[in-house]
């Protein structure tokens, strides 16, 4: 087993650059935060930190695609390239986003902890290892926990940042217990080895139970139902940027490592061969998710609680096309989540830019925001159309190509096939819902006496930049699609 | 019973054990503890796979514990601050308490 160092070095870059920039701003902070504002301190932080995001992205783009790299724990496929590139935007346009709406202390530390997770999500884009895999995600984990709870000024952020660590911890326990019956089945951690090793054994109870922990696992960190009952605590009372982190990249991430997992490790070498171990229970958590996500988001008269609702359901869209990526490619479900992720950050910074001016929980206080701010009442309407799936957004195109692969699998008699028609179904009750909140926004009269909100400059650019991407990939979706 | 199978049956009874700790106790540092106990339960199935299967001199079973382990630590690391934070705002810690989120 011979490892080369500069090519490791070099696929490596966008990590090394965002671990860097960690510590920079950390050192930094440290050395010449004395005697300046708070203010000041965070401006510094976050210019810093979007550096270390930009040359990251940087390096991404200039890294070529590669075979199995470090005695096969990293592979710079399409998949982990796209992934790369997508969870460094979307940690970019929340980042871009904080100064002048987190008005928080320690905000070197804030930035230092997003880009640790980015680096955690970049690493999970391309691991074709257990190993790697495990400890980019904890990486990853770990720091979300702590941005859920940065803001210790409030009892609502500690608990959210308390019930997503149980829920993070015991899931990452399922998910250890999993890969160690993985081990044992077949004493590999690499995929590829796994996979030789699961074909040349029948399919054993222990290999359902290994799968079973597995997907427990993933379902608890995606938000699956019935494993999603912490993610509307956490989008409530996480900081607004540190929650649609939270909602958008690291599900990219999480996707990208799970497909990979299911599609290179867990599926049998013959593409006819019987159908795949774990088809039965993704089949069963996507149409769960999708029916529990829809239907609780209907009553809930919380934003943020409603964006949690709508995550779950599209963690089962999400997962209709991990059903169905084995035939179609990953092209679909990767645009589905890149496009999904970015109107939930467009929709979380629209959230922030409120949370500084007096807070946005409840369905009413968002009424009038056409009046009190044109862009936001915009980008809002935008984002919430996007997710809800109409032209000429992008969220059309990636229900459409994740729908289109599952009827096209073997027609709509077929599994995937049913539960692309159930989904299509209850599309029309999340938008809604979506057009419940975008009411009040668009139509409703602002309350009296309710000033005009002053969008700070970074988040308007960040939110313009969102809604560009929106219509971009909505109207040329080649942008991504060719990439694979 | 072989000596695998026993380290198996040790490491699911322990992993149980965890499971309904986690689920059953309303103290938030009792379901910390857990919450070690199930991954503990893995790094012994790691350990017992790696000596009794196939290829012990690989020693990946064995790596793979030393980075559970470390990544356990700092979890219970962040965990414990996190109990902190919310011992701040209720005086306790009992997660039965922790109901300002719902809806």
């Amino acid at each position: 087993m011979t490892i080369d160092h500069s090519e490791l070095l070099h696929a490596f870059r966008p990590e090394a650059c965002l671990v860097a920039g960690a510590l920079l701003v950390l050192g930094l902070d440290l050395a010449t935060g004395r005697g300046r504002t708070a203010e000041r301190r965070a401006r510094n932080a976050a210019l810093l930190g979007l550096l270390a995001l930009a040359a990251a992205l940087a390096a991404t783009f200039a890294a070529a695609p590669s075979g199995p790299l470090a005695a096969g724990t990293m592979l710079l496929d399409p998949l982990a390239r796209v992934t790369r590139a997508g969870v460094l935007g979307l940690a970019l346009l929340a980042l871009a986003a904080t100064p002048g709406t987190l008005r928080l202390p320690h905000a070197a530390e804030y930035v230092a902890l997003l880009l640790f997770a980015t680096a955690g999500f970049t690493l999970m884009a391309g691991t074709t290892s257990l190993l790697l895999g495990f400890v980019a995600l904890e990486l990853a984990s770990i720091a979300l926990y702590l941005l859920a709870g940065f803001d210790k000024s409030r009892p609502e952020s500690a608990e959210a940042a308390l019930k997503y660590f149980l829920f993070g911890a015991v899931a990452a326990a399922f998910l250890l217990f999993g890969f160690s019956l993985l081990y044992g089945l077949t004493g590999a951690l690499d995929l590829p080895g796994i996979a030789r090793g699961l074909a040349a054994q029948p399919v054993s109870p222990l290999l359902l139970v290994a799968v079973v922990m597995v997907l427990v696992g993933f379902g608890f960190k995606a938000a699956a139902a019935p494993f999603h009952l912490w993610a509307p605590d956490v989008y409530q009372g996480a900081p607004a940027p540190a929650a649609a982190l939270i909602a958008s990249a690291a599900k990219l991430a999480g996707l990208a490592f799970f497909l990979r997992l299911l599609g290179s490790g867990l599926t049998a070498p013959a593409a006819d061969g019987p159908p795949a171990p774990w088809t039965g229970a993704v089949a069963v958590l996507a149409v769960l998710s999708l029916v529990v996500g829809n239907l609780a988001a209907l009553g809930q008269g919380n934003v943020r609680r409603l964006l949690a609702y709508s995550a779950v359901a599209h963690a089962g869209a999400l997962l209709l096309g991990v059903l169905v990526s084995g035939r179609a490619g990953p092209g679909p479900v990767v645009y589905y989540a890149v496009t999904y992720g970015l109107a939930t950050v467009g929709a979380f910074l629209v959230l922030a830019v409120l949370d500084g001016q007096g807070g946005a929980q409840a369905h009413a206080d968002l009424a009038g925001l056409h009046r009190r701010s044109p862009l936001l009442a915009g980008a809002l309407a935008a984002c919430l159309l996007s997710l809800a799936g109409i032209p000429p957004l992008a969220g059309f195109l990636g229900k459409f190509l994740v729908f289109a692969e599952a009827l096209k699998a073997g027609g709509p008699a077929s599994l995937p096939g049913a539960i692309a028609l159930l989904a299509i179904a209850l599309s029309a009750v999340a938008l809604y819902y979506y057009l419940i909140v975008l009411k009040e926004a668009l139509v409703r009269a602002p309350a009296p006496g309710a000033p005009v909100i002053r969008v700070p400059a970074g988040a308007a650019l960040s939110l313009i930049a969102t809604v560009a991407l929106l219509l971009a990939l909505g109207l040329v979706p080649d942008l991504l699609l060719r990439r694979f | 019973m072989s000596p695998l199978q026993a380290c198996l049956l040790f490491s699911s009874a322990l992993f149980s054990l965890g499971l309904i700790a986690v689920l059953v106790r309303s103290n938030a540092i009792l379901v910390l503890l857990g919450v070690e106990l199930m991954l503990n339960a893995a790094n012994l199935n790691f350990i017992a796979f790696w000596r009794y299967g196939p290829a012990p001199a690989e020693g990946h079973g064995v790596v793979f514990v030393v980075f559970a382990l470390a990544v356990a630590a700092a979890e219970a690391a962040v965990g414990l601050a996190l109990v902190i934070a919310l011992h701040r705002h209720q005086r306790n810690v009992r997660l039965g308490d922790a109901r300002r989120l719902h809806g």
